[in-house]
């Protein structure tokens, strides 16, 4: 195993900093109604981000598609990402399936990173097995994921909701964000760690984020003009 | 006066005394009779079992069997907790041996992770250490460490093989010369009360002067309410492997000898009883 440090203590997250960015996020998602929202724990005050959604999956796949298309997601998931509620819910149509995730992004103090935490279950309740949610990432993560399963996603205890969760490793962070980080400071760009750390980890697992998020200036924040 | 290594050697061979019972509700063919086993403190449910499932899956039909889970006294016992935390949390001051359900059907999805083979066991085990690594030495021994050398600290654990985990896992509890210990410490506290599952921050186990921190200021550091006194009178446990180590204590000590083969300490806050 190799999880090459960076060796410069700038590119571990402070806890400080975790929460100074996610309030930044959660302030952008407000405004454009992307749903994220902050819950802390009720006895030490430790908090996360949240966000739940409905994803469409169609079981069925129609033949001329197979066709013309080898790209595996449309096999899988037509990502449809609606706040759709629960009536609407359950009009989708017999060959379809929804899906509800939940994503949870928390601050590990061991590694000093955010980790993401999600669960996905169909709408009777049935949790997905790590199976299925291995089946649904996205296709040009496959391959990695091939490779060590164990190393990328796997079942874990949520630390402060102590329930099944699965999560995507977390100490190989520190190799990705430091590159992207250097890059980033040497043109003097306000960068939001959270922002960018998740718009490389959530399309992994079908977690997209609305391109106005990397538009987030310092300027921005203060004037709290919408975007 | 113990040694040392004696205080290794007593962790690792650790042993509860369990007698496993059937759930009333499975379907069998036949009475299923109890069944008794020693259960090491230091390893986990699902990986010293085998016994156990093969022993009730001879009374029950095929079908009825799916993924085997624990319980006791109606909560379902996380396999991925060392099982002398388990007991330590949940029946310490209880009569043995430890009385298990084993459940053949309605897995508690919303409680317990899944187990399907020993792979499962092998990665938790091994991400714990890695963590433990990460605040011990920020990675750097552990990365060292060849592919061959991370398998000796399983096989050493699925075999019950102490020499050949420790030849190993020293190398895990060395610090640099020029330190007095370890960077953090490697801790999980656990209360059966609380909701949030356990408490695990950063603590540093030598003082900005030099002294060495104890177990009493990790406690009143991080969880102030276990070693509060009311009324004078110590209402709580601090309970590791079984022991109430006493609070003054050098965590750095703790942690080097009395740290669970994850090489996280699993420390249980429980009611201390009132006889």
């Amino acid at each position: 195993i190799s999880c090459t440090m960076a060796g410069e203590e700038d590119f571990f997250l402070e806890e400080k900093r975790f929460k100074q960015y996610c309030e930044e996020f959660i302030k952008h998602s407000q405004q454009i109604g992307d749903g994220w929202e902050w819950r802390t724990s009720k006895d030490l005050g430790d908090g996360y981000l949240s966000k739940t959604h409905f994803q469409v999956r169609n079981r069925n796949i129609p033949p001329d598609l197979k066709e013309k298309n080898d790209n595996i997601e449309q096999m899988l998931f037509t990502r449809v990402e609606e706040s759709l509620d629960d009536s609407q819910v359950a009009g989708v149509c017999a060959t379809e399936e929804v899906i509800r995730y939940e994503y949870h992004v928390l601050y590990s103090s061991s590694y000093q990173v955010p980790v993401l935490y999600f669960r996905a279950c169909f709408l009777d309740g049935r949790p997905l097995t790590l199976d299925e949610i291995w089946k649904s990432v996205h296709a040009c993560y496959q391959a990695r994921l091939l490779e060590g399963p164990w190393d990328t996603i796997t079942q874990q205890e949520h630390p402060l909701l102590g329930q099944p969760f699965f999560v995507l490793h977390p100490c190989r962070t520190n190799e990705f964000m430091s590159s992207i980080l250097t890059g980033s400071w040497k043109q003097n760009r306000h960068t939001n760690y959270i922002i960018l750390w998740l718009s490389i980890v959530g399309p992994v697992v079908g977690l997209n984020l609305p391109l106005s998020y990397a538009k987030l200036g310092p300027e921005q924040n203060t004037n709290n003009d919408s975007v | 006066m113990t040694d040392d290594k004696d205080v290794l050697r007593d962790v690792w061979f650790g042993r509860i005394p369990t007698c496993f019972t059937l759930y009333q509700d499975e379907i069998t063919e036949r009475e299923a009779e109890p069944y008794y086993l020693l259960l090491p403190r230091i390893s986990y449910l699902t990986l010293v079992t085998d016994k156990v499932k093969k022993h009730f899956q001879k009374v029950m039909r095929q079908e009825e069997v799916s993924e085997i889970w624990f319980e006791y006294e109606g909560t379902p016992l996380k396999w991925h907790y060392p099982i002398g935390l388990l007991f330590d949390l949940h029946a310490s001051n209880t009569a043995l041996p430890w009385s298990i359900t084993v459940h053949f059907k309605n897995f508690p999805e919303k409680d317990l992770l899944h187990c399907h083979s020993k792979d499962v066991i092998e990665a938790h085990f091994m991400a714990c250490i890695k963590e433990a690594d990460a605040l011990k030495h920020k990675s750097q021994v552990i990365n060292e460490m060849q592919k061959k050398d991370h398998k000796q600290l399983w096989m050493g654990l699925q075999n019950d093989k102490f020499e050949q985990f420790w030849a190993i896992n020293r190398k895990l509890m060395e610090y640099p010369p020029e330190d007095s210990g370890f960077r953090y410490i490697p801790f999980r506290i656990y209360q059966a009360t609380t909701e949030r599952p356990f408490i695990q921050k950063l603590f540093r186990p030598i003082a900005s002067g030099g002294q060495l921190h104890t177990l009493g200021d990790l406690l009143k550091d991080v969880c102030p309410s276990a070693i509060s006194p009311e009324d004078g009178e110590q209402k709580t446990q601090v309970m590791i492997h079984g022991i109430e180590p006493m609070l003054e204590t050098p965590i750095q000590w703790l942690s080097e000898h009395m740290s669970y083969p994850d090489n996280f300490l699993h420390i249980s806050i429980i009611p201390r009883p009132t006889d």
